[in-house]
């Protein structure tokens, strides 16, 4: 992993209904796999959102090295969302190839890539959840972005499916910043170059995988995330909120970014 | 692919290719074909001409074109927002008006086989099946034409277009498929029944009658009778016409396909930003 960073989250809160999702984030992401951990509706899915272009941020910034989502004529973010959407009654072959004719990229090679060329000629409604996932994986990384996002790409997959599916993201990382989010601590702890730990819609912890086991003092992922995420309540309330205008509140745990900048 | 021109290219053959997959429009379709055709026969117009046949078509045109181009519309936009697939699109190198610009293309596409089919299968009956004449190319006073035909056949295409592109727009603020459907409904009753019950309170307020020509080309029903009026069946019988403003008719279904058009783009491109000045005027609210 090399230490470009290629995405900066600055400050940003997202709130929906006046209730803050997330609350005035920054960290930044390098080439290499950034693994997003914390409890359900502690601001995964949000954070990946915007990251993406997806998600509009009430307040704050993201900035991306070479151009975001809507800047040029290349495709510069590829994202694969929680729930895959493509048309059910495309073939996996005909939904890479409409994102390939937008961005570039070879369809076949695609789905080779993640390990479905036999399944090419299948219709999405026939894929299994899995291989929805791994098409999904295959179009976020169609036309080589700089950076990629996939949330929960293994959500609801067998383990070999999951392996798959981190190896996927991994080869990606090679060359790009790919932020994943999962609950498969076993993974992060296998693949992820870096990780950030989100407690309540703010960041509780971030930095390079190995820095971050020694400052907690944990042999795993695992052992990061009950040391520093651990009994967290699901959902932020409204009374976490204060800050919805971006200003942190006492308490927050502001970690500058998985680069320190 | 980079070019603008290309991104609607490739969203115009997706939408067109999902179109054709979706077996329930040519049922539809197929539909019409019936009810048009069932018109044309226990109506008579079929037998004698195909003047007689667009007076028997005209009014059932006037519901049944805007239900079909309100079927084709309703989910047009709304399909990908609702899956999420939008999200996705937005990462790639389209803007918000080429993806509009190509999903509407290619459903007024549809909608030009889907409408205009069962329509010119309904002309060719009438050609075979009138009598004593209808051969003539012409447009005179008093004779009837297969011109006049394509004429209102002409007329069809863009009257519904001007409805797919407002059901599109409007599915856009949609949340759920019903909701968009409803949405779509609105438009459809808004489109069909608003514009001549707003020309109807205007006269009974006291406005001039002869302001009716112009005010009527307003709403896109209002336009399309008006040129059927002025453009079809007038001809056989009223040369000098003055049904309805036919440059402002023409500039009011132009208008409306445009107008659903821009505003469909604009939800596209700034719904999300809508959202957070939303989300800002509830927290100063709050406070």
């Amino acid at each position: 992993m090399s230490d470009r960073t290629l995405a900066s989250v600055d400050g940003v809160t997202r709130a929906y209904g006046g209730v803050p999702v997330l609350a005035g984030v920054t960290l930044s992401v390098e080439t290499g796999v950034t693994a997003v951990v914390g409890p359900n509706g502690s601001g995964k899915s949000t954070l990946l959102g915007v990251l993406a272009g997806a998600v509009e941020p009430t307040d704050g910034t993201v900035s991306y090295h070479d151009g975001g989502p809507r800047d040029g004529a290349a495709k510069r973010v590829g994202y694969l969302p929680q729930r895959v959407p493509f048309r059910d009654g495309f073939t996996a072959r005909e939904t890479l190839g409409f994102y390939a004719a937008l961005a570039g990229g070879d369809p076949d090679a695609a789905l080779a890539d993640v390990g479905l060329a036999d399944a090419a000629d299948k219709r999405v409604a026939d894929l299994s959840g899995g291989m929805r996932r791994l098409l999904g994986i295959a179009q976020a990384t169609l036309g080589d972005p700089d950076v990629v996002v996939l949330d929960e790409p293994t959500s609801g997959l067998d383990p070999e499916m999951r392996e798959r599916a981190f190896r996927a993201a991994a080869r990606a990382g090679d060359g790009a910043a790919v932020v994943v989010s999962s609950h498969d601590l076993d993974l992060v702890d296998a693949y992820a170059d870096a990780v950030v730990v989100l407690r309540r819609g703010r960041v509780a912890a971030a930095g390079p995988r190995e820095r971050l086991l020694d400052e907690y003092g944990v042999d795993d992922v695992d052992g990061l995330y009950r040391a520093v995420a651990g009994g967290s309540g699901d959902r932020p309330t409204v009374d976490d909120g204060g800050d919805a205008d971006g200003e942190p509140s006492e308490e927050s745990v502001h970690v500058t970014g998985v680069s320190d900048r | 692919m980079n070019s603008t021109f290309g991104g609607v290219w490739v969203v115009f053959r997706r939408e067109l290719a999902t179109v054709r997959r979706t077996p329930g429009y040519a049922v539809l379709a197929v539909g019409l074909l019936v009810v048009l055709g069932g018109l044309v026969a226990v109506g008579g117009g079929g037998a004698t001409g195909f003047v007689p046949a667009v007076v028997d078509l005209l009014l059932p045109t006037e519901v049944l074109v805007p239900l079909l181009a309100v079927v084709l519309g309703y989910r047009a936009l709304f399909a990908d927002a609702a899956s999420g697939e939008l999200g996705v699109i937005r990462t790639y190198p389209v803007s918000a008006a080429g993806y509009v610009v190509g999903v509407l293309l290619a459903r007024t596409a549809a909608l030009v086989v889907l409408v205009g089919g069962p329509f010119a299968l309904v002309g060719a009956y009438v050609w075979l099946t009138a009598a004593p004449d209808t051969g003539i190319f012409a447009t005179h006073s008093g004779v009837d034409s297969p011109v006049l035909f394509l004429r209102f056949l002409a007329l069809v295409v863009p009257f519904g277009a001007a409805y797919l592109s407002l059901s599109a727009a409007v599915s856009t603020i949609a949340t759920t498929r019903r909701s968009a459907f409803a949405l779509g409904l609105l438009a459809l009753l808004a489109g069909v029944l608003g514009g001549d019950l707003a020309v109807l309170r205007s006269l009974s307020a006291g406005a001039s009658p002869s302001g009716i020509a112009g005010s009527l080309a307003l709403s896109p029903n209002g336009a399309f009778r008006g040129l059927v009026f002025e453009h079809v069946i007038g001809v056989s019988f009223a040369p000098e016409g003055g049904f309805v403003d036919t440059g402002r008719a023409v500039a009011s279904l132009v208008g409306w396909t445009v107008v659903g058009g821009v505003a469909a783009v604009a939800a596209i491109a700034l719904g999300p930003r809508v959202d957070v000045a939303v989300e800002h005027l509830r927290a100063r609210l709050d406070r």
